[in-house]
C-alpha cells in the first residue's frame, strides 16, 4: 500500500512535529512521552484532561488538544496503547491543583496502561480518576477487549467534560458528567476496506470488492459479520437498527433497558473512518437523519466528518447521543482545537 | 526489614528472573501452538531487565523491593503481560508494608494477593487455563504443608509437586483467556504456556531452597 512514509519507525513523532510546527504558541511537544499538550496547560484553576490510545485515529486524540477540549494526549505507536511511562510522565506534567482526569477507550491494553499509571500516580501523591468509554454495541467482546470497545462516541464525552472542566468543574463531578455522557452515546461501524499501519506496509486485513465489515472496531478488529456489499441506505438501516435496539449487558444474564426512545432528541454523527470521501458521508447522514425523524426522534444536531479514523481505511461509524439542556449546554460551549480552525 | 526475610524474597525474585532467562526459547515455542509466541521473550525482557539493575534495586523494605521490581518489568514489557506481571510483584509488595520479618503465613498472603493481582488485571479465574492454574494450587499445597507441621523445605516441595500436576491436567482445557483462548477448541492438548513456566519456576524455587 502507497503511503508518506519515511521511516515507519518515526510515523508517529513526525506526525506530532507538524501538529506542534503547525500551531505555534497553542500546542507544545514533548517527544520523550509522544505528548501533545495545550501550551496554556496545567492550569491549577481546571482539571487537567488526558487521553492516550494508540495513534492511527487522528484526529482523535492529538488533534483535539486544546480549549474546550483535552489538555493533552499521550498516544503510544500506530494502534499500540502508550507504554505506561508516557501515561505517568505525562501526567505529571499536566498535573494541576484540581486533578488530573483520563479519559479511556476501553480496549484491554489502554485500560491497564492507564490502570497501572494512575496506581503510581497515586503512590506520588497526584490525584488521577478515570472514565471509561465504551460505546460500541457491535460486539460484547473482541480480539483486543473485555467488554465492550469504546470508539467514535468517545468525542461526545471528551467535549462535554472538556467543557465543564473550562467551566471549573471539580474531578468527581466530571467523573460522574463522563460516565453519564458514556450512558447516552451508542455507536456502531463498519468498513468496506482495511487499513495497513505504516510499519506493517500490508493491510491488517482484506475484503473482497462485494464484502462489507459490519460492526468493526477502531483497528479493524472484526465485528459481527462480514456480508455482502449491499446500498447505502441499507447499510444504514443495519447500523440504526443495532443502535436503537442495543440492549447493554449489566451482568452475565440481565441486560439494561434500549436507551432511545421514541420523542428522544438526539445529536447525529456520521464518522469517516480515514478513506471515505465527506460527500458519501453526508449522503449517508442525509438518510440517517430522515429515518430517524421518520421514527419519532428530533436530530438535535448534526457531526459528520472525521472524530476518530483508522488510518485509511474505508467505511464509517454512526453514533447517537441523546440529548437534555445540560448536555446541549456543553457540547455547544466553544472549543478550539489544532485543526477545524479558520 | 530483617537481613533473611528480605534474603528469602530476594532468593525467590531471582531464581523467577533466572528460570526466564534460562527459558526463553522454550517458553515461547509452548506458547506459539496457540498463542501469539511472544510470552518466553516478553519475560526474558522483563527479568532481563530486573538482572541488569539488580544492585541498584530499592533494598530498604521487601516492599520498596518488589515495587521496585513491578516498575522494571511495568518498563520492560508491553501490553497486557506487562500489567499482569507487574501486578503480581505490586500486589505481593504491598501485602508484606510494614512488615520487619516475614512469617510463613505473610508469604502465603504475599503469593495469593499477587495471584488477585494478576486475575485482576488478566480478567480470569481459575480453570481459565492461565498460570493461575498452576500457581494458586501450588499456594495451596504450600500453606497445607506448613499447617500439618512441615518445614519450609517440604512447603516449596509440595507446591512445585502440585504446580507441575496442575500445568499438566491443565493441558486437556480450552483456553478462556489469553490470545490462546481465540482458538477455542484447538488450544486443548495443548500446554498453557504460562502454567509450565510457573510450574518450572517453582522447581527452581524448591532446588535453589535446598541449596541454600
Amino acid at each position: 500500500m502507497k503511503k508518506f512514509v519515511n521511516d515507519p519507525k518515526q510515523f508517529v513523532p513526525e506526525m506530532l512535529k507538524g501538529i506542534q510546527l503547525a500551531n505555534p504558541g497553542k500546542i507544545s511537544y514533548v517527544p520523550d512521552y509522544n505528548l501533545i499538550m495545550r501550551a496554556d496547560a496545567p492550569n491549577d484553576n481546571k482539571v487537567s484532561i488526558v487521553q492516550g490510545s494508540g495513534s492511527g485515529h487522528e484526529p482523535a486524540h492529538v488533534m483535539i488538544v486544546g480549549k474546550g477540549m483535552l489538555d493533552g494526549a499521550c498516544p503510544g505507536d500506530v494502534f499500540a496503547a502508550p507504554p505506561i511511562d508516557y501515561v505517568v510522565e505525562s501526567s505529571k506534567l499536566l498535573n494541576s491543583a484540581k486533578g488530573v482526569l483520563h479519559i479511556v477507550n476501553n480496549y484491554t491494553g489502554d485500560r491497564a496502561a492507564f490502570r497501572d499509571a494512575a496506581e503510581e500516580l497515586e503512590d506520588e501523591g497526584i490525584v488521577v480518576k478515570t472514565i471509561f468509554v465504551d460505546d460500541d454495541v457491535a460486539v460484547k467482546d473482541s480480539l483486543y477487549t473485555v467488554g465492550r470497545r469504546g470508539v467514535a462516541g468517545n468525542f461526545f464525552v471528551i467535549k462535554a467534560v472538556g467543557a465543564a472542566a473550562e467551566q471549573g468543574a471539580s474531578l468527581d463531578e466530571l467523573v460522574a458528567l463522563g460516565d453519564r455522557v458514556n450512558n447516552v452515546i451508542r455507536s456502531m461501524g463498519m468498513a468496506l476496506t482495511g487499513c495497513a499501519p505504516p510499519a506493517k506496509g500490508d493491510p491488517i486485513f482484506t475484503l473482497a470488492e462485494n464484502e462489507i465489515e459490519m460492526g468493526v472496531g477502531i483497528h479493524g478488529e472484526p465485528g459481527r459479520a462480514r456480508q455482502e456489499l449491499t446500498s447505502a441506505n441499507e447499510i444504514v438501516d443495519q447500523m440504526l437498527e443495532a443502535i436503537l435496539t442495543d440492549r447493554k449487558p449489566i451482568s452475565e444474564t440481565e441486560t439494561a433497558a434500549p436507551i432511545f426512545n421514541e420523542g428522544d432528541e438526539v445529536a447525529l454523527m456520521i464518522n469517516g473512518l480515514g478513506g471515505t470521501p465527506i460527500s458519501e458521508l453526508y449522503l449517508l447522514y442525509g438518510y440517517a437523519h430522515q429515518q430517524l425523524e421518520a421514527k419519532g426522534f428530533k436530530v438535535w444536531r448534526s457531526y459528520v466528518g472525521e472524530y476518530c479514523t483508522s488510518l485509511e481505511m474505508a467505511g464509517m461509524s454512526i453514533t447517537l447521543c441523546k440529548v437534555d439542556d445540560e448536555l446541549k449546554e456543553l457540547l455547544l460551549a466553544p472549543a478550539e482545537i489544532p485543526i477545524r480552525v479558520f | 526489614m530483617a537481613g533473611s526475610s528480605l534474603e528469602k524474597i530476594e532468593l525467590v525474585v531471582r531464581t523467577i528472573a533466572q528460570t526466564s532467562m534460562d527459558n526463553e526459547k522454550y517458553f515461547t515455542d509452548l506458547d506459539g501452538v496457540v498463542g501469539d509466541g511472544d510470552f518466553g521473550t516478553s519475560l526474558a525482557s522483563g527479568f532481563g531487565a530486573i538482572l541488569e539493575q539488580w544492585d541498584s534495586l530499592d533494598r530498604t523494605t521487601g516492599e520498596s523491593f518488589l515495587l521496585g521490581c513491578a516498575k522494571i518489568i511495568s518498563r520492560n514489557i508491553g501490553g497486557t503481560s506487562g500489567s499482569i506481571w507487574r501486578a503480581a510483584f505490586r500486589s505481593a509488595g504491598k501485602s508484606i508494608s510494614g512488615k520487619e520479618t516475614l512469617t510463613w503465613e505473610d508469604v502465603v498472603t504475599m503469593f495469593r494477593n499477587a495471584a488477585e493481582g494478576i486475575m485482576d488485571r488478566g480478567g480470569a479465574d481459575l480453570g481459565d487455563k492461565t498460570l493461575l492454574d498452576a500457581l494458586v494450587p501450588a499456594v495451596d499445597a504450600f500453606e497445607k504443608e506448613m499447617k500439618n507441621g512441615g518445614n519450609t523445605q517440604q512447603a516449596v516441595d509440595a507446591a512445585a509437586k502440585t504446580a507441575r500436576e496442575q500445568a499438566e491436567v491443565s493441558k486437556a482445557w480450552i483456553a478462556k483467556r489469553g490470545r490462546a483462548a481465540y482458538t477455542g477448541e484447538r488450544s486443548k492438548d495443548t500446554y498453557d504456556a504460562g502454567a509450565v513456566a510457573v510450574a518450572v519456576m517453582v522447581e527452581n524455587i524448591a532446588l535453589r531452597a535446598i541449596q541454600n
